[in-house]
């Protein structure tokens, strides 16, 4: 056996089937010339390590999307005897599940068909006859709670069992009739009376009532973020840093010089002949505090809501509710999830753009998150400090970024050309995950935002610091002073917080704190922060996924609105 | 027998699918997910005069564009 695939309709738990087959080191790949990506993994069965691929989701071997072309490019790679396929089927879903089934057993592939969320079934009065099913459709067929690991070694066990088989290839009628067959024969269906979680599911994607849930969701999720963010920095970080940190390095900075480069490197400037972990802009100081004193705490709890809210499967309902304003802006309903990961980092959230259909949508969602949707870590320190001067400030940001997004949205749909297609999405039941999973999801996350960001802080503030040291940004404060001094009304050092918001933003904010800003200025430089040029991240990400002509045009709008609303912010706000 | 788009289906209501005004590509999609000549759905909801709608087939509930939507003619009381 040279491969193992894994295929079946999307939500019907492939990848927990997958994680519960192989190692935890998975490559993720993505088919040469498109922007589908598939799963590789290896799974040791006896003294062979078999490669396991778990491909997208599909509904139907007659491809209609671009997901289910590579599917089945993929299947039709090797000879059908030197593969298995292994078909997973939502078990509370039967009717449509058995249409891939089929298909694939008709075109001859070596199948076993893998019946999971066995305990959903159970607690939705579904009753399947596995061994009448087995030996209708020819196949071994496994029922499986890919959760809770039941039945995973049976699977494992059996999978040399599939063997291709001869069946008669049906027209599209025969096939439903044949399900439908099937089905009498081996489903019984108890009736349930509706539970709570029945009536949720349904009340949320209703109009007024899915509007209704949906601002509460978003509601609670911004508490509860801030709540977890704000309890990990004054439990945890904080005490950290202020507690032991602080200490360890006074007692270090006896041993240089004041002024030295060695101690301006390492501490910074002292602030009111203290370590300022805010102000004083070291590679000891500053850089450790800004990505684990304020950024990873909310890291942490932003990931956490979201893969929380994406694995209970609330995020389609949302799509669907906000589909008709999403359209006044040139998107779809679906375009929501690639903004909400906007808000963990840009870079995810203009990769997931690949989701949506036309190249049109790509570029004006592309464009709204790199301009509106602020990160994480920007969003850390923008609250960290603007919010000493209240969160009616704060608040304030988020409003005017809501807004330049409606604004901008808007033009662009009248301006270019083209067309959105139409959606077909499926609203999955919701589903608890496993607090185990959840955790393995975070940790990813996190682990991912650990080891890529905090190298690039690293070298931020290292850059930071030797150019003030030799006083380098004299010369290009003054070329700007003009445009940051008159028509922001910031004073003219704020241009290399703006340049190095090029770098990273977290460090961009972080260097307005010396400044000594009004709050109206911190605000405008707050602002101007999250809306100008990307991070170079984003940027590097933006260029692949557009492509260089509409990278330019993306960044010609990002500098023209960066300067509108600069100036506008600047002479419309009177405090 | 009244015939109805899925838009004109009034929510809660069942239909049975009569024909899909639409080529090969959009009808290959429709039967992927279990939605062809013949199958009995029922209409959740909508949102907005033009907004997706929610349909019921079998167990699975999918939302569809509202384009797509007024393309799929149902039979219904």
């Amino acid at each position: 056996m040279k491969k193992i695939y894994l295929i079946g309709n999307p939500n019907v738990g492939k990848s927990v089937v997958f994680s519960r087959l192989t190692d935890v080191h998975v490559i993720s790949s993505n088919y040469p010339g498109t922007t589908v990506e598939f799963i590789k993994g290896y799974l040791s069965l006896g003294d062979e390590k078999i490669e396991v691929i778990d491909l997208p989701g599909t509904y139907s071997l007659e491809s209609s999307s671009s997901a289910e072309e590579v599917a089945v490019s993929l299947l039709r790679e090797y000879p059908k005897d030197e593969i298995a396929v292994v078909n997973i089927l939502d078990s509370t879903n039967l009717e449509r599940n058995l249409l891939l089934t089929l298909q694939l057993v008709e075109e001859g592939f070596p199948v076993i068909a893998c019946l999971n969320m066995c305990d959903d079934a159970v607690h939705r009065g579904v009753h399947i006859d596995i061994k009448k099913l087995e030996e209708i459709i020819g196949v071994p067929v496994i029922s499986t709670c890919a959760v809770t690991g039941v039945g995973i070694k049976l699977l494992i066990d059996r999978i040399k069992e599939a063997k291709p088989i001869s069946r008669k290839k049906l027209s599209h009628d025969e096939r439903w009739k044949e399900i439908g067959y099937i089905l009498e024969q081996i489903q019984r269906l108890e009736h349930r009376h509706h539970y709570l979680r029945e009536m949720l599911e349904d009340a949320s994607v209703r109009p007024i009532s899915g509007l209704i849930m949906a601002a509460g969701v978003i509601y609670a999720s911004f508490k509860i973020v801030r709540f977890i963010g704000e309890s990990i920095i004054t439990k945890i970080t904080d005490p950290f840093f202020y507690g032991t940190i602080q200490p360890l390095l006074e007692k270090l900075s006896i041993h240089w010089q004041e002024k030295s480069f060695v101690f301006h490197l390492l501490i910074g400037d002292l602030i009111n002949g203290k370590i300022d972990f805010k102000q004083s802009l070291g590679l000891l100081t500053t850089a450790p505090y800004i990505e684990f004193g304020m950024v990873l705490p909310y890291v942490i709890s932003f990931y956490f809501v979201l893969s929380l809210l994406e694995d209970i499967g609330y995020l389609p309902r949302l799509a669907i509710l906000l589909d008709n304003l999403l359209h006044r802006l040139g998107l779809h309903g679906y375009a929501i999830i690639p903004v909400l990961l906007g808000f963990g980092c840009n870079v995810p959230g203009i990769l997931s753009t690949r989701v949506l259909e036309s190249k049109r949508e790509r570029f004006i969602a592309s464009t709204i998150i790199s301009i509106g949707i602020p990160c994480v870590p920007l969003q850390a320190m923008i609250v960290g400090l603007l919010g000493v001067f209240g969160g009616f400030y704060v608040g304030g940001v988020y409003l005017v970024l809501f807004i330049i997004i409606l604004i901008l949205g808007f033009i662009l749909n009248r301006l270019l050309h083209g067309y959105s297609p139409e959606f077909l999405l499926e609203i999955p039941p919701y589903r608890f995950p496993p607090l185990a999973m959840l955790a393995r999801k975070l940790y990813f996350r996190v682990k991912g935002f650990v080891f890529e960001a905090v190298p690039i802080v690293l070298i931020g503030v290292l850059v930071v610091n030797i150019l003030l040291y030799f006083g380098l940004f004299d010369i290009v404060t003054g070329v700007f002073a003009p445009v940051v001094h008159g028509l922001f009304g910031l004073p003219k050092e704020a241009i290399v917080a703006l340049i190095i918001g090029f770098l990273r933003k977290d460090v961009a904010v972080g260097m307005l704190a010396p400044l000594a800003l009004s709050a109206k200025q911190l605000f405008i430089a707050a602002t101007l922060l999250a809306i100008s040029f990307p991070c170079i991240a984003t940027f590097i990400v933006l260029w692949k996924e557009l492509g260089v002509k509409d990278l330019i045009k993306s960044t010609l709008i990002m500098l023209t609105v960066s300067i509108i609303v600069g100036t506008m912010l600047n002479f419309v706000i009177l405090r | 027998m009244k015939k109805v788009s899925l838009v004109h289906l009034k929510p809660n209501h069942k239909g049975k699918v009569l024909e899909i005004l639409g080529g090969m590509g959009l009808q290959n999609r429709l039967m992927g997910m279990g939605i062809y000549v013949g199958k009995e759905i029922a209409k959740l909801s909508y949102i907005g005069l033009r907004g997706p709608v929610v349909i019921r087939v079998d167990r699975s509930v999918l939302a569809l564009g509202h384009g797509m939507a007024a393309k799929i003619i149902v039979e219904t009381e």
